[in-house]
C-alpha cells in the first residue's frame, strides 16, 4: 500500500471512528497530501529521509505544534496555538513524518483514564464483552487510541508517571517512555518537569524504536535534555562485555519484584504475567525474584512530587499572556486584587484544581519537610533500589561500586496496570462518587520507574480467559540508559498469545 | 561640582519639610488673617526653628539610643550590568516596550530556561568586591507568588543554596557613619545571590494595567547583610557604600537615584537593661521582634524610614504594646512607616528547587581571572589618594572617586601625571604638593564652571593636557590664580588655543611690578581712604589692609598685581618697615 493510501485511510479513519481521540483531527486535505506524495517518490527511488518518511504521526495536544493548536485539554487552552514548534515536532517533519492531528489527553497529563479533559473523554476502540466503552488509560488516551483505532502510524505522548505505558496496556498497543533526559522536552507543556518524558505510542516495537532514534538527540533548548558527553559515557558504559553479550551469547537474567504481587492484581494480569514469564523461561532466560523495598512509598512520593511541580508550572496560566479569560473583569474589583482569580476558577478542571491544591500545601512552609523533602529522599531511595538489583550500573552515577553480584539482573518483568481497563461509565456515572486515590493506583507498577528515569516499555499480550481471550500489558523496565535492551525484551514478548 | 550637588541636595530635601506635618511652622505665618511679616524675619525664624528641631531631635536620638538598642539589617537589590537576561537569549538594549522580550520570559508553554553565562561575570565581580566565599555550586529556586508583573507566577532565585556567602564590607567615619560607631565598623554579608526581576507594570485606574516585559528577567543580585547595624545613619553609610563598591567593581551600572537599586531593611529595637530579646535573624539571636520596610529608594530614605519606625517601635513597646512581624512601607517626606500586610498575610513563596535548572559550578580558575582583573577598591583608592603620593584631603578623594562613574579620577590622573613631566625640573617637595593641587582645580574649578553650565562631565571639554599646562604655568608664577581661572574659563567656553598662545596672544604672563611701581599703586589706594589708615596704625586692625589688597588688585594693570606682594608693600607703607 502506498503511503499516501494508508495516511488517506488513517485520516478517513479519524472521521469515521469517534473515540474523541483527537482533539484536533488532520484536515481531510492539506498540504500534508503533497508531503506525503513526495514521500512515496522517494520511497519508490529508494531515498526516504527516514523510517517514518511520508508516515502520520499524532501528537499528545501538550506537545506544541506551529501549525495546530495546543490545548493541553484545558478550558484555559481551549483557544491556544503555540507560536513555536517542540524540539520533537520538529525533528520528526525533518525526518519526512507528518502530524497526524492533535490527540485528547487528561488536562495538563494529569489523570490515568483521559476523562479529564475539556474536550470530553476519550473512547477505548476495545469495549468489553458486553460491549460497554472502556477506559482508554491516561493520560495519553487520545495517542494510544488513535494508534488502535488505525487513524495514523503512530503517536507521541508524555509519561509522568505511565502515562504512556498504562494507556498503550489498556488499548493494546506498544508504549514506550525513554531514560529521562534522552528526548528534548522543549515545547512539551510541563505538568512535572521532572518526571516529564516524551513517549512513544504504535502498532509494533519496530515502530517504536524507528521514531526513538529519530528523537534520541541532544537539544541545547532543554537544560535537562542529556549533553553529547553525557551521552557518550551511557554508551561506553554499554560497551561493557559483559552487557555487550545480553541476548547474544547469554540469555537474559530476569527480575520479578516480590513487592509488585499487589492484592489490587487481578487474576488474569497475574496469568498474563506468570505465561509472560514462563515464555521467556522456554526460549532459555533465567527468572530471579528480587526485591524493591521502597516501592511501596513510591505511589505517594508521585503524588506528592507531580502536584508539587505541578502548582509551580501551572502558576503562570493566568489569561494576561495569552490563553482565555474569563468574561468580565477579574480581580474582585479591588485595587490590590489578582487579575486572575476567576480566569484560573473557571479555566481549569477539577483533577487540576486537586493537585494544584495539593501541591501548594505540600510546598507551603508548614508541610515542605514532611511532603516535598521527604518525598525527594524517598525518590532517591526507589532509584537505589534499582540499581541495587541491575547488572548494568547507572551511567551516570558518580561513585558506581562496578561489583556485579550473583542475583543481579538484566530487566525487570511486571504488569503495566493491576487490572484491566474500567467501564467508562463506571468512571463518569456521577451517582457513585468515588475517591480521586482509586484512580491513583492504578499507576502503581509505572510510578518507580518514572521516580528513577528509567526507560520502560508495555508491549501487549493475550491469554486465554476463563470465556474468552484477555489482553494485558506487560512492561519491561531496564536500567538508565540501556533504551535499547528494554525495547528488545519488550518485542520478545510483544503480541503473543500465552497459554 | 559636587560641593554645589551637596547644596542642591539640601536645598532640595529643604524644600520638601515643609510639607512634613511634624516640622510645619507656626501656623501664624501661612494664615492670611495675621499680619504680614517681613519676609526676611519670616525666613530667619523658619531657619531657627529648623535648628532648634534639628537640635531636640539629636537630642531625644541619643535619650532614647541610650536607653534603646536598635538593630538593622539590609537587603539590596541591584540590576547587573549585563545586556543578557539571566535565562532568555533575548537583550535588554531597547525602551520600545515588550520589544526585547523571549518566549520564555513570558512564560509562554513549553518554553525552557537557558542560563545566560555573560550574566554569572558582574555578579562574581560583586560577591569578590564583597569579601564573599564563591560557592563552588549553587542552585536556583522558584519563589512563587502572582503578580501581573511575574509572568511565569514564580520568580526565580537562589533561595537554598545561593552563590556567594560571608562577605562583609567596612565602613569609615569618611563613609559617613554615625560617630558612636568610632572610626570603623564591619557589617557581615550573609550572602549574595542571583535572581530574575520582574515585568515593570503601570496602572491606569480603574481599568487599565500596562505591562512591559523588556525587564522581566534580567538579572538581579540581592545582597543581604547580617543584622548588625546600629544606627540609621550607619545603615544609610553602608547602602551608599554598597552601592559604590558594586558599581567601582563593574557589576552594576544604574544606581538609586535611577532605581537600579531597591533596598529593604528590617528594624527591630530592645531596652538594653533587659534580658536578651526572644527572636533570632539569620543567626543573631536576643533580637526583639522585627518588621520590614519594603522599597527604599534613596540613602535618605533609608535613614529617614529606621529612625521613624524605630521611634515607632520604641513609642509602641513603652505604652505597653507589642510590635507585630510586619512588612511597612515609606514614603517620601513622611515622617511615619506604614503597615502593608501582616504576618498573617505574609505571602508564602513556596520555594521549590527549578526542576529545570542544573546547579551551577563555578570554577577557580573563572574567579582567578576574575580576581586578577577587578578594578581597585574604593577604600583602597582612598587610601593611595590621601596617602604620601597625592596628599588630597578625605573630603575632596571621596567625590573624586565617586563622580561620573571613575572617569573624574582617570582624567585626575592623567593631569597628575602631565604635570609631572611638565615639572620634572623641580624639587621633591615642589612636585608633592601637586596632587593637591591637582585635586582642587579638577574637582571645584572645574567642577564650578561645569555646575555654572549645567553640563555633563566630558574630559575632551578642558584636555588634560591644557589643565596641566596651566597648573603648571601657575606654579612657576608665571601667571596669577584669577589668570589661571579665567584662561580656564575660555578653554572651558571652547578655546581650542594651546595655553601658551593664550598667555601670550591674550598678553596674560605676569610681567612683574617694579619695586616703584607698587609703591606707586599703594599710595594711590591709601588716598582713598586715610581714615582707615589711622585705625590700622593705631589699632592695629590689620584685617582691614585686605580692603587695600583689594582696592590695587582691581586699579592695577590686569594679572599684575600679584596679592602677597601687594600686601607686602602696604605693611611697610603704613607700619613702616619690618624690623
Amino acid at each position: 500500500m502506498s503511503l499516501l493510501r494508508e495516511a488517506e485511510r488513517c485520516v478517513a479513519n479519524q472521521y469515521s471512528h469517534n473515540f474523541n481521540a483527537f482533539i484536533t483531527p488532520l484536515a481531510r486535505a492539506g498540504q500534508w497530501l503533497d508531503r506525503v506524495r513526495e514521500a512515496d517518490e522517494r520511497q519508490e527511488q529508494g531515498t526516504p529521509k527516514s523510517a517514518v518518511d511520508g508516515r502520520l504521526i499524532s501528537v499528545k495536544d501538550n506537545i506544541c505544534t506551529r501549525d495546530l493548536p495546543t490545548t493541553c485539554a484545558s478550558g484555559i487552552l481551549e483557544k491556544y496555538t503555540s507560536p513555536f514548534n517542540a524540539t520533537v515536532v520538529d525533528r520528526l517533519e525533518a525526518a519526512g513524518a507528518v502530524v497526524a492531528g492533535k490527540t485528547n489527553l487528561d488536562e495538563f497529563g494529569m489523570g490515568s483514564n483521559s476523562i479529564n479533559s475539556r474536550f470530553g473523554p476519550v473512547k477505548n476502540p476495545r469495549r468489553d464483552a458486553s460491549g460497554e466503552f472502556l477506559s482508554a488509560g491516561g493520560s495519553s488516551g487520545g495517542s494510544a487510541a488513535s494508534v488502535a483505532a488505525d487513524q495514523c502510524y503512530a503517536s507521541l505522548g508524555t509519561d509522568t508517571g505511565g502515562s504512556v505505558r498504562l494507556p498503550a496496556a489498556y488499548t493494546g498497543t506498544v508504549g514506550f517512555k525513554p531514560s529521562y533526559g534522552l528526548i528534548s522536552r522543549w515545547g512539551v507543556v510541563a505538568y512535572a518537569n521532572s518526571l516529564d518524558t516524551v513517549g512513544i505510542l504504535g502498532k509494533s516495537t519496530a515502530n517504536v524504536r524507528d521514531i526513538f532514534d529519530i528523537l534520541n538527540e541532544h537539544d541545547h533548548r532543554d537544560p535537562t535534555s542529556l549533553s553529547v558527553f553525557s551521552r557518550e559515557r551511557i554508551q561506553h558504559s554499554l560497551h561493557n562485555p559483559q552487557l555487550t553479550s545480553r541476548l547474544k551469547s547469554t540469555p537474559l537474567r530476569i527480575g520479578v519484584p516480590v513487592e509488585y504481587n499487589v492484592s489490587e492484581m487481578t487474576s488474569s494480569v497475574r496469568r498474563a504475567w506468570a505465561h509472560s514469564l514462563a515464555h521467556l523461561k522456554k526460549q532459555g532466560h533465567t527468572i530471579h525474584s528480587i526485591s524493591l523495598p521502597d516501592t511501596k512509598h513510591a505511589l505517594s512520593t508521585y503524588y506528592v512530587l507531580g502536584p508539587a511541580e505541578a502548582s509551580s508550572n501551572l502558576a503562570k496560566y493566568d489569561g494576561v499572556r495569552y490563553g482565555t479569560r474569563a468574561e468580565g473583569p477579574d480581580g474582585d474589583g479591588r485595587p490590590d486584587g489578582y487579575l486572575y482569580a476567576n480566569t484560573r476558577g473557571e479555566g481549569f478542571g477539577q483533577e487540576v484544581k486537586r493537585r494544584i491544591t495539593l501541591g501548594t500545601f505540600s510546598l507551603s512552609a508548614n508541610a515542605i519537610d514532611n511532603y516535598f523533602i521527604q518525598a525527594q529522599r524517598v525518590r532517591r531511595l526507589v532509584q537505589k533500589d534499582f540499581d541495587a538489583v541491575f547488572t548494568a550500573k547507572h551511567p551516570l552515577a558518580a561513585h558506581g561500586t562496578g561489583i556485579t553480584k550473583d542475583n543481579d539482573v538484566d530487566v525487570i518483568i511486571c504488569p503495566t496496570a493491576p487490572s484491566s481497563p474500567p467501564r467508562l461509565s463506571d468512571l463518569m456515572d456521577k451517582s457513585k462518587p468515588k475517591s480521586p486515590l482509586e484512580g491513583y493506583v492504578t499507576d502503581v507498577y509505572t510510578v518507580p520507574a518514572s521516580l528513577a528515569g528509567l526507560p520502560a516499555i508495555s508491549v501487549p499480550v493475550t491469554v486465554s480467559g476463563e470465556q474468552e481471550a484477555e489482553l494485558a500489558g506487560i512492561q519491561v523496565i531496564g536500567q538508565y540508559g540501556d533504551d535499547h535492551l528494554v525495547m528488545k525484551v519488550g518485542e520478545m514478548l510483544e503480541g503473543k498469545h500465552l497459554d | 561640582m559636587l560641593r554645589s550637588c551637596l547644596r542642591r541636595g539640601t536645598l532640595r530635601t529643604l524644600s520638601v519639610r515643609p510639607l512634613n506635618p511634624a516640622l510645619s511652622f507656626p501656623r501664624a505665618y501661612s494664615t492670611p488673617t495675621q499680619e504680614r511679616v517681613p519676609l526676611r524675619k519670616q525666613l530667619k525664624q523658619e531657619a531657627k526653628f529648623l535648628r532648634s528641631h534639628k537640635k531636640q531631635r539629636k537630642e531625644d536620638e541619643e535619650a532614647s539610643r541610650q536607653e534603646w538598642e536598635l538593630t538593622v539589617g539590609v537587603e539590596i537589590h541591584a540590576q547587573l550590568d549585563t545586556e543578557a537576561k539571566l535565562f532568555s537569549p533575548a537583550t535588554s538594549t531597547s525602551d520600545i516596550p515588550n520589544s526585547n522580550v523571549a518566549l520564555f520570559d513570558l512564560a509562554f508553554p513549553g518554553t525552557q530556561p537557558e542560563f545566560q553565562i555573560a550574566t554569572l561575570l558582574p555578579a562574581l565581580r560583586a560577591a569578590i568586591a564583597l569579601n564573599c566565599e564563591i560557592q563552588p555550586v549553587s542552585r536556583f529556586d522558584r519563589k512563587h507568588y502572582f503578580y501581573q508583573d511575574q509572568p511565569s507566577g514564580y520568580q526565580i532565585t537562589q533561595y537554598y543554596e545561593p552563590f556567594a556567602r560571608n562577605g562583609y564590607v567596612d565602613l569609615y567615619a569618611y563613609d559617613g557613619i554615625a560617630p558612636e560607631d568610632g572610626d570603623r565598623v564591619r557589617i557581615d554579608i550573609k550572602q549574595l545571590q542571583l535572581e530574575q526581576d520582574t515585568a515593570k507594570s503601570q496602572e491606569y485606574p480603574p481599568t487599565t494595567q500596562l505591562l512591559d516585559f523588556n525587564r522581566v528577567s534580567h538579572p538581579l543580585i540581592e545582597i543581604i547583610t547580617m543584622p548588625q547595624i546600629h544606627t540609621p545613619a550607619t545603615a544609610a553609610a553602608c547602602v551608599r557604600k554598597l552601592q559604590s563598591i558594586v558599581q567601582s567593581c563593574g557589576a552594576v551600572t544604574t544606581g538609586m537615584e535611577l532605581g537600579g537599586l531597591r533596598v529593604d531593611v528590617n528594624v527591630s529595637v530592645r531596652r538594653r537593661d533587659a534580658a536578651a530579646g526572644q527572636h533570632h535573624y539569620n543567626g543573631i539571636s536576643g533580637l526583639g521582634q522585627r518588621t520590614e520596610i519594603k522599597n527604599l529608594s534613596s540613602f535618605k530614605a533609608v535613614e529617614d524610614a529606621i529612625i521613624a519606625e524605630k521611634n515607632r517601635q520604641i513609642g509602641v513597646l513603652e505604652s505597653g504594646g507589642v510590635i507585630e512581624g510586619e512588612t511597612r512601607g515609606w514614603t517620601i517626606g513622611s515622617t511615619e512607616t506604614r503597615r502593608l500586610r501582616g504576618k498573617e498575610g505574609d505571602v508564602d513563596y513556596r520555594y521549590m528547587p527549578d526542576p529545570d535548572i542544573p546547579p551551577l559550578i563555578i570554577g577557580q580558575d573563572l574567579l582567578a581571572n576574575l580576581n586578577s582583573t577587578l578594578p581597585t577598591s574604593p577604600d583602597s583608592l582612598i587610601t593611595l589618594l590621601v596617602g604620601a603620593e597625592h596628599r588630597l584631603s578625605i573630603d575632596d578623594a571621596k567625590p573624586l572617586i565617586e563622580l561620573d562613574d571613575g572617569a573624574r579620577l582617570e582624567y585626575y590622573h592623567d593631569v597628575v601625571e602631565a604635570l609631572h613631566t611638565l615639572q620634572a625640573d623641580q624639587d621633591t617637595a615642589t612636585r608633592a604638593s601637586l596632587g593637591r593641587s591637582v585635586g582642587n582645580w579638577v574637582l571645584h574649578e572645574l567642577g564650578g564652571l561645569l555646575t555654572k553650565s549645567d553640563r555633563a562631565w566630558d574630559a575632551e571639554i578642558v584636555p588634560a593636557q591644557s589643565l596641566a599646562h596651566l597648573i603648571d604655568e601657575l606654579q612657576r608664577k608665571r601667571i596669577t590664580g584669577p589668570t589661571a581661572k579665567l584662561v580656564l574659563a575660555t578653554i572651558f567656553d571652547g578655546d581650542r588655543r594651546p595655553v601658551s598662545q593664550i598667555l601670550e596672544e591674550e598678553n596674560l604672563l605676569l610681567r612683574p611690578l617694579s619695586r616703584e611701581e607698587y609703591v606707586a599703586l599703594a599710595q594711590s589706594v591709601m588716598a582713598l581712604n586715610p581714615q582707615m589708615i589711622e585705625q590700622i596704625r593705631s589699632k592695629n586692625q590689620l584685617g582691614k589692609l585686605g580692603w587695600f589688597v583689594g582696592q590695587m588688585m582691581r586699579t592695577g594693570e590686569k594679572g599684575r598685581v600679584e596679592a602677597p606682594k601687594a600686601e607686602e608693600i602696604l605693611k611697610e607703607l603704613i607700619l613702616g618697615p619690618a624690623v
